[in-house]
This record gives C-alpha cells, sequence and structure tokens, in this order.
C-alpha cells in the first residue's frame, strides 16, 4: 500500500472511530430530547424560555439545543436539534449562538491546562455567543 | 397512549438512522482531508506566507501555526499545537488573550460548517460570517491593548 492509499484508508478508519465515539453522546441526547418534547414540562420550558429566546428571533423550543449545548459538543447540538423541525434561518441562529458556547465543561477545563485565562475566556464566549446570536437572528430572519 | 408511544419510537428509529448516516457522511471525508493535510504539513507551508495575517490580527509570528490549526482543524488540535509550542517558547499574555478571542469566536471551521450545513444551517453563514467577526473581534482587541500599553507608558 502507498502513502497516499495508507492516508485515505486512516481517514476513513478515524472517521468510523470517531463517528462510534461520538454516537454513545448523541444517541442518548437525541432520545432524552425526542422524549422531553412529547412531555408536559416541555410545553412548560419552551414557554419559559419563549422571551429569552425571541431576542434571538427563535421559537421557544431553540432552548433544547442552545442549553444541551453547553453541556455536549457540536454533535450534541445537532443531535439535539434533529428532534425538532426548525426553519434554516433558525438553524443558523442556533448554530452561531452554540458554535460559540458550548462544552463548556470540558473546554474550560482545557483552556486552563494551556494556561489561558479561563474565567474570563468563558464570560466573553458567553457575551460574544449572545451578540452574534442577536445579529444573526436579525440578519438570518432578513436573508432567508 | 399506546399509539403516542409507538409513533415517538417510530420517529426515534428513523431520526437514529438519519443522524448516523448523516454523522458517517460528515466525519468520514472531514477525517480523510485532516489526515491529508497533517501528512502534507499543509499548515506549516501555508504558515510563513501569512505575516499580513499577524499584523491584521495584531498577534506575534509564533501565534501563526496555533491559530491556523485550531481554525481550520479545531480546538482539540489547536490546544495540542498550543501545549506544544508553549512547552519551547512560551507565547506571551497577549498572544495568549488574542489566541483564545480568536479560537472560542471561530474554531473547526471546515468541521462545523459541514456538520452544520448537513443539519440545514447556512453555510456562509457558518463559516464567512463566523470568520469575519472572530477576526474583527481579535483586530479590536488587539489595538486596544496597544493604546493600552501606550497610555501606560
Amino acid at each position: 500500500m502507498n502513502a497516499f492509499t495508507k492516508v485515505i484508508v486512516d481517514g476513513i478508519l478515524r472517521g468510523l472511530k470517531t463517528a462510534l465515539m461520538l454516537l454513545r453522546v448523541m444517541i442518548p441526547v437525541y432520545l432524552c430530547v425526542t422524549v422531553l418534547k412529547h412531555t408536559a414540562f416541555f410545553g412548560v420550558l419552551a414557554g419559559a424560555a419563549g422571551p429569552a429566546m425571541r431576542i434571538f428571533g427563535l421559537p421557544g423550543d431553540a432552548v433544547v439545543p442552545v442549553v444541551t449545548g453547553i453541556f455536549t459538543d457540536e454533535y450534541g447540538i445537532v443531535a439535539a436539534m434533529s428532534g425538532f423541525a426548525f426553519d434554516k434561518a433558525a438553524i443558523t441562529t442556533i448554530a452561531m449562538i452554540t458554535l460559540c458556547f458550548h462544552s463548556i465543561p470540558v473546554e474550560t477545563l482545557v483552556t486552563r491546562q494551556i494556561g489561558m485565562p479561563a474565567w474570563k475566556m468563558t464570560v466573553y464566549r458567553l457575551a460574544l455567543a449572545i451578540a452574534t446570536g442577536v445579529f444573526t437572528g436579525w440578519l438570518a430572519g432578513w436573508c432567508f | 397512549m399506546d399509539t403516542t408511544w409507538s409513533a415517538i419510537f417510530t420517529e426515534m428509529g428513523w431520526g437514529m438512522v438519519t443522524m448516523v448516516l448523516n454523522l458517517l457522511k460528515v466525519l468520514i471525508p472531514l477525517m480523510v482531508g485532516i489526515e491529508l493535510l497533517l501528512h502534507y504539513k499543509v499548515v506549516e507551508r501555508i504558515a510563513p506566507r501569512l505575516g499580513w495575517l499577524c499584523r491584521l490580527l495584531g498577534v506575534g509570528p509564533k501565534t501563526i501555526i496555533p491559530l491556523l490549526v485550531g481554525l481550520l482543524l479545531g480546538v482539540t488540535y489547536g490546544a495540542g499545537a498550543i501545549a506544544e509550542i508553549n512547552r519551547r517558547t512560551p507565547l506571551s499574555k497577549r498572544d495568549m488573550a488574542l489566541l483564545g478571542f480568536f479560537l472560542f469566536g471561530c474554531h473547526g471551521i471546515i468541521e462545523t460548517t459541514y456538520l452544520f450545513w448537513v443539519a440545514g444551517a447556512s453555510a456562509l453563514f457558518v463559516s464567512v460570517l463566523r470568520l469575519l467577526i472572530a477576526v474583527l473581534v481579535t483586530a479590536a482587541a488587539a489595538r486596544f491593548f496597544r493604546l493600552a500599553e501606550t497610555r501606560k507608558e
């Protein structure tokens, strides 16, 4: 096997391995979100979060991927989102918010590990996520 | 009640199948791409030509490799690159802060754009707009730091 083929095969194997690793988180998240969505508690949660989500031009349901994203990674966010039928503008806005503010417990530890001021960075991420969310919500509503 | 549950289970079953297929669709080409980038040392090759980017962002030249690695490949690789550089010649506090501002604003741009595009987001927003915001914030912060320093002196 030449070097190029080896690189390709390695890539495919890494892809499959990573998929298996990610699915261990994604499947439970997706199952919980789908069950949660059909409970009465969910209506209350979405109703309570409604006003907060409205500043981003998002429906109340969007609180589920946004809050899930704080604790999981990008893949958890996609898993949580796939339980709902959001439109393109909403998916884009949720993406922009959560891409800034996700995996907070894990990434805060990594940030400290490499010698960055972890708390300040987390506050920065939250502020940037909110600002980006408001801006994207407005722009996406206007574009799509 | 029974019909509701069977509807939920059907939804879950199909949802999981779609999720697994989408995930494989994203991860296999992505990982092949990353392996190629690493094997041909693409980042190391383009880094020397990016002096203008350092000046724009107001960071030192050593910062460019962890910045590109984090931007293109994601925070895990980026953190690895930062740890590696810090072990040899530590980055200044200022460069670390700017690197954090940039990378937490925008990292893993290939992976996340592709993933969220498959999920139904606008690829243009998730890539270009996010990069633009990160560049603006970092460039502004660098100028603010410089201003604060000159004022102190």
